[in-house]
């Protein structure tokens, strides 16, 4: 395979900009042919097995609608339009994690963008550091501290707070728990494109918003919060997106009364080997996911999130 | 007037700032503080400082398998990642091509994929193919995702080093392949770095992926994952994990100052260079 494709097509008399073509398709095929092999190929193999063009385990019906048809009529997944199935569920919990993110990093990236002068940078390094360590981890301490034997039910039994022999029900397997779990585990990367929206932001329109005698709040409301949307639109699709599939947290502190889409699809994998509905149900999710796309990604630069 | 906030607003916003810091850290120095607690249960009541867990990982021949397999998977995802993005990069930032668009977009698909589908399609593909599973195949997966990361490590940079600087080693009868050796590569070395430790870390920590693909060679968040169940082992789970995390954090902080030095040093010296090579040019045409 070659690593550096061949750059040096262009025979050396000529002017370099010739033979462009070809040097572009070298450099682009080989990333090009793994994301199409390992990536565009498989999601589309999902589709097809979700209707039973490709049978893998015994379980499989060759050319079949079932899958979908049980799953659009669950009401245990699904559950109709806007229904109480889990994938409304999880999509009512993604929902509330974004919002709950944006809402918690808006200010501080706010502080640190206009605020903070020149230690920023190190400041908003302080808030992101969590996020580039063990994802995993970050969860399991929250096991930690909220189950039932756990650091804060202890303490509050030791402060007399709470009764020796009672417990918290709400705290731990339970859907609350999976909420404030993703949220804390998504609030470090939420800061990050709103502080990049804000800190492009012109200092100067700021100053000509005062000069001409808007106060603060209506600055704020007028100019910063309209200019600092690509921001937050990014932020929410990118924790929106992560955590309608979740099934990890879920699993780890939310129990069976936590549990969300993400975890019927990975359990129809796992452990009922019901592949096809789990394609079914994939499909459906990336249906949402493109959908969610269609309607926010012009808002999207995906940079703010990278760099 | 400081026209982006007050005085109480400025108040304000650093409790929030230290509100957001203690609620981000509280978890994580928890858990440490109770990986030193000589007891099976992870929480109060304190029994005493002991070292004991981190003893026991180390004589713990499952850990040290499951930790090994990462590391496997996660330099050979890095090296893919960090090789595919070179020219990816290069084409994206400094070509003009068919389909440009839907080629960055498809490129940069990746991140917007909820794990969970990636990881079944991939099952698919590979119970499809034949392929048996291994850490070979997880690393195929998360090349796939580590992939846009590295990407965009690359471009901002490769944007900043001045197109003039390759113009001029070409102008003076350098080949496209020279001038990539000698101009381009070696600018381009901190990002490289840069994106060769994301790719790292994200393997390294990914276990979705790997939990349908890594067939039975557990990496390590598998390990940890599958020791949930019982919670006798906890204690010295977490001390590896604590050791992981430690070390991560050392290495995400120091990549990202190095970043942060080498950028400025890369202003000041291809700067000045451009700016010589373009005087020289518009004095001599």
């Amino acid at each position: 395979m070659s690593i550096h494709p061949p750059l040096e097509l262009a025979p050396p008399k000529r002017r370099r900009r010739r033979g462009t073509a070809k040097v572009s398709l070298g450099l682009i095929s080989v990333p090009m042919l793994w994301i199409v092999m390992f990536f565009l190929i498989p999601v589309v193999l999902v589709g097809l097995y979700s209707v039973g063009v490709i049978t893998l385990i015994s379980y499989d019906q060759y050319l079949s609608l079932h899958a979908w048809r049980y799953f659009l009529h669950s009401s245990t997944y699904l559950g109709g339009p806007l229904g109480r199935g889990l994938f409304w569920k999880s999509m009512k919990m993604s929902l509330g994690v974004s919002i709950t993110c944006v809402i918690l990093a808006y200010p501080v990236a706010y502080m640190l963008a206009l605020v903070a002068g020149r230690r920023k940078y190190t400041l908003l390094l302080v808030i992101i550091t969590p996020f580039l360590t063990s994802y995993l981890l970050r969860v399991l301490a929250w096991r930690v501290l909220l189950n039932p034997q756990g650091v804060i039910q202890e303490m509050l039994r030791g402060a007399g707070v709470l009764q020796p022999e009672s417990t918290i029900s709400w705290l731990y397997n339970s859907t609350f728990a999976v909420y404030l779990v993703l949220a804390y585990a998504w609030v470090p990367f939420v800061a990050l494109p709103i502080f990049v929206s804000l800190e492009s932001l012109d200092l100067q329109m700021l100053e000509a918003s005062s000069d001409l005698g808007a106060s603060r709040w209506t600055t704020f409301r007028k100019v910063t919060l309209p200019m600092s949307m690509p921001g937050v639109i990014a932020a929410f699709v990118f924790v929106f997106i992560p955590t309608i599939g979740e099934y990890v947290t879920p699993q780890i502190v939310g129990g069976k009364g936590g549990y969300l889409f993400g975890n019927v699809i990975q359990s129809s994998f796992a452990a009922s080997f019901d592949w096809q509905l789990g394609s079914a149900m994939s499909v459906f999710l990336l249906a949402a996911v493109a959908i969610l796309l269609a309607i926010f990604g012009r808002y999207l630069n995906v940079r703010t999130v990278a760099e | 007037m400081n026209p982006a906030i007050s005085k109480n607003g400025r108040r304000t916003l650093w409790v929030a700032f230290w509100f957001l810091v203690v609620f981000l850290y509280a978890p994580i120095v928890v858990l440490i503080i109770f990986s030193f607690n000589d007891s099976e249960i992870v929480s109060f009541p304190w029994l005493g400082f002991t070292t004991r867990w981190y003893h026991d990982f180390l004589a713990n021949p499952a850990i040290l398998t499951a930790l090994r397999t990462s590391l496997l998977v996660a330099t050979l995802t890095a090296i893919f990642a960090t090789a595919l993005a070179v020219p990816a990069a290069i084409a994206l930032v400094r070509r003009k091509f068919f389909a440009k668009g839907l080629v960055s977009g498809l490129m940069l698909a990746p991140l917007v994929i909820p794990l969970v589908v990636l990881g079944i399609s991939l099952l698919i593909l590979f119970n499809a193919l034949g392929v048996p599973l291994s850490p070979y195949t997880a690393a195929i997966g998360h090349v796939v995702i580590a992939l846009p990361f590295a990407i965009l490590t690359m471009v901002p940079r490769l944007e900043r080093i001045p197109a003039a600087l390759e113009e001029a080693s070409r102008d003076l009868g350098a080949s496209a392949m020279t001038t990539f050796r000698l101009i381009t590569f070696p600018l381009l070395v901190p990002a490289l770095i840069s994106a060769f430790l994301i790719s790292f870390t994200i393997s390294f920590d990914e276990l979705v992926i790997s939990s349908f693909i890594a067939g039975d060679q557990a990496t390590f968040p598998v390990y940890l994952y599958s020791q949930l169940r019982l919670p006798e082992r906890l204690p010295s789970v977490i001390a590896v994990a604590v050791v992981i995390l430690v070390v991560s954090v050392i290495v995400v902080v120091a990549s990202e100052v190095g970043r942060f030095v080498s950028e400025r040093r890369l202003e000041a010296q291809t700067g000045m260079a451009a700016d010589e090579y373009g005087s020289l040019r518009s004095g001599k045409g």
